[in-house]
């Protein structure tokens, strides 16, 4: 923690430092209250007691421009779930190489979703959240460098961004956190924008090895006794070490008349492991009434169990209730029907309220929670 | 009544006079401008003018009222759409808004002194220190 604060306070001092150097402060904030609206449902972190910490969270960001086309930003960000403690979100220098092409290195926000970059500045869309469903990959950041490239094709705005890097930290899998490395990181991400509409394509691959404690544990853990059983193969086909991983994502909106279109359709992948196939997608519509902008969305969650890893094993065998459990624990069918509205009563600020059912098909259990809460940017 | 007749006009000039948005160069700048390219230029998806040459936006702040008019007639959009837009690409480091200065005085100032600067005045406001690159109605 003081580590923490030296670093912060040494960043700061040398920014401050450089004396020539224009720097730009700006902040955003999410104050979120929410509820789980029976007392048994369990939505997003939420349950049924009131919590003001659990979405909310606050951050600076600082944007140094050294000359000579070199900037450096630093983004630190404090969420209410992790108790206010400041992390560097991202941090990384930014090197234009022409009025087109730009260089960033350092810590990124992979370019996964259309909304990946500002998932966490709500003023920036009209959800009070990004779609779960969707948005629910379980890392959001990477160590690496990215090539920006803006140009006009005809009538079309054109971005195109190439990134490579890796990730190392923890990742969710299922309901449990895993120790994750995700090495080898290389996408693509284009958008094609052309007055109201634009069109998005996205596609990362990496090798990903996952740490979980039951399984990956010496001697006691699954793989260990399973390999101890002759069945070192099994225990291949399960575990995540070195897998080739996919991403890839696609998505349009439509701002004409008013009316807002955005939809994404994303597919996940873990080769070889015990990781179901990730398929998402959702699809939101919503109308600006001058300040207010009402909109529903609907969103569906597809994990397949790779059930075709223990059909060889008989069913009387006793490692074949483990390793079935195993596999299909992430197995999850579920559809989210969200209905909120955004309310710009301020400059700088927009009031949102957004209710939310989850109808998970697979456990056989449907969640609503409701959010309000207050985003601004400062 | 005729107190009525009076105001009637009155509110019907400042009206227009807060209608009309003059874009405005420096009077060296032989640039044309579509309001294509002045949307470009003040989104940062353009840097130059069209003949190729660095352009510097200058924005006036939310608080004087052209800034709304000026964001709704050349940008299609209100402020708040302006500042969720730039918010996306701010904290991404994607991109920086044009500065914003307090009154159209320091626009007219501005853009007088630097070839590279480009921004907006109320039409009524616009002097001979500065060339008007197109009027918006």
């Amino acid at each position: 923690m003081l580590k923490r604060k030296l670093l912060a306070a040494t960043i700061a001092a040398s920014l401050c430092g450089a004396s020539q150097a224009a720097v730009d402060i700006n902040g955003f904030a999410s104050i979120k209250g929410g509820m789980a609206l029976s007392s048994d449902d369990e939505l997003y972190g939420y349950d049924n007691d009131f919590s003001f910490k659990n979405e909310s969270l606050a951050a600076l960001q600082v944007k140094s421009d050294l000359g000579d086309k070199l900037s450096v930003t630093a983004q630190l960000l404090g969420r209410g779930t992790d108790d206010w403690d400041v992390k560097f979100e991202w941090a990384f220098l930014s090197y234009d190489l022409t009025d087109s092409l730009r260089v960033n290195a350092g810590r990124l926000r992979t370019p996964f979703y259309k909304y990946s970059d500002f998932r966490d500045v709500g003023y920036a869309y009209d959800w009070s959240r990004v779609p779960q469903s969707v948005y629910g990959l379980g890392f959001d950041n990477i160590e690496g460098a990215s090539l920006y490239h803006t140009t006009t094709l005809g009538n079309f705005d054109s971005a195109l961004q190439l990134i490579v890097g890796s990730y190392d930290g923890d990742a969710a899998i299922g309901d449990a956190t895993a120790e994750a490395q995700i090495d080898n990181v290389t996408g693509v991400a284009w958008e094609l924008g052309q007055d109201g509409y634009s069109f998005r394509v996205a596609y990362l691959i990496g090798k990903t090895t996952f740490y979980v404690d039951p399984l990956d544990t010496p001697v006691t853990g699954l793989y260990a006794q399973l390999t101890g059983f002759g069945l070192g193969a099994l225990a291949k086909d399960l575990d995540i070490i070195d897998e080739s991983s996919s991403f890839a994502g696609i998505g349009f909106n439509i701002d004409k008349n008013d009316w807002l279109l955005v939809s994404e359709v994303t597919k996940a992948t873990v080769d070889d492991s015990f990781i179901s196939d990730q398929e998402s997608y959702y699809i939101s519509i919503g109308h600006r009434f001058d300040s207010i902008t009402p909109y529903v969305s609907f969103e569906k969650e597809d994990n397949q169990a790779k059930t075709e890893i223990y059909a060889a094993v008989p069913t009387a065998s006793p490692i074949f209730t483990p390793v079935a459990g195993l596999v299909n624990s992430l197995e999850l069918e579920r559809d989210s029907i969200n209905v909120g509205v955004r309310y710009d009563f301020h400059p700088s600020a927009a009031l949102k309220a957004q209710y939310t059912n989850a109808d998970n098909k697979t456990a056989d259990r449907k969640d609503s929670v409701l959010v309000v809460g207050v985003d601004l940017v400062f | 009544m005729l107190k009525k007749l009076i105001l009637i006009p009155a509110l019907a000039l400042s009206f227009m006079a807060a209608a009309n948005v003059a874009v405005i160069v420096h009077p060296s700048n032989a640039a044309t401008l579509s309001q294509d390219d002045i949307n470009k230029l003040f989104t940062g998806r353009a840097k130059t003018f069209t003949d190729g040459k660095a352009a510097e936006p200058v924005n006036l702040a939310e608080a004087v009222a052209v800034r709304a008019d000026f964001d709704q007639k050349a940008l299609g959009r209100s402020s708040s759409q302006m500042k969720a837009y730039w918010s996306k690409l701010v904290f991404t480091g994607k991109g920086t808004p044009p500065k914003e200065l307090a009154s159209e005085q320091e626009v007219l100032d501005a853009v007088a002194k630097n070839p590279a600067a480009i921004g907006y005045v109320s039409a009524a406001a616009v002097t001979g220190s500065v060339k008007v690159a197109l009027t918006l109605n």
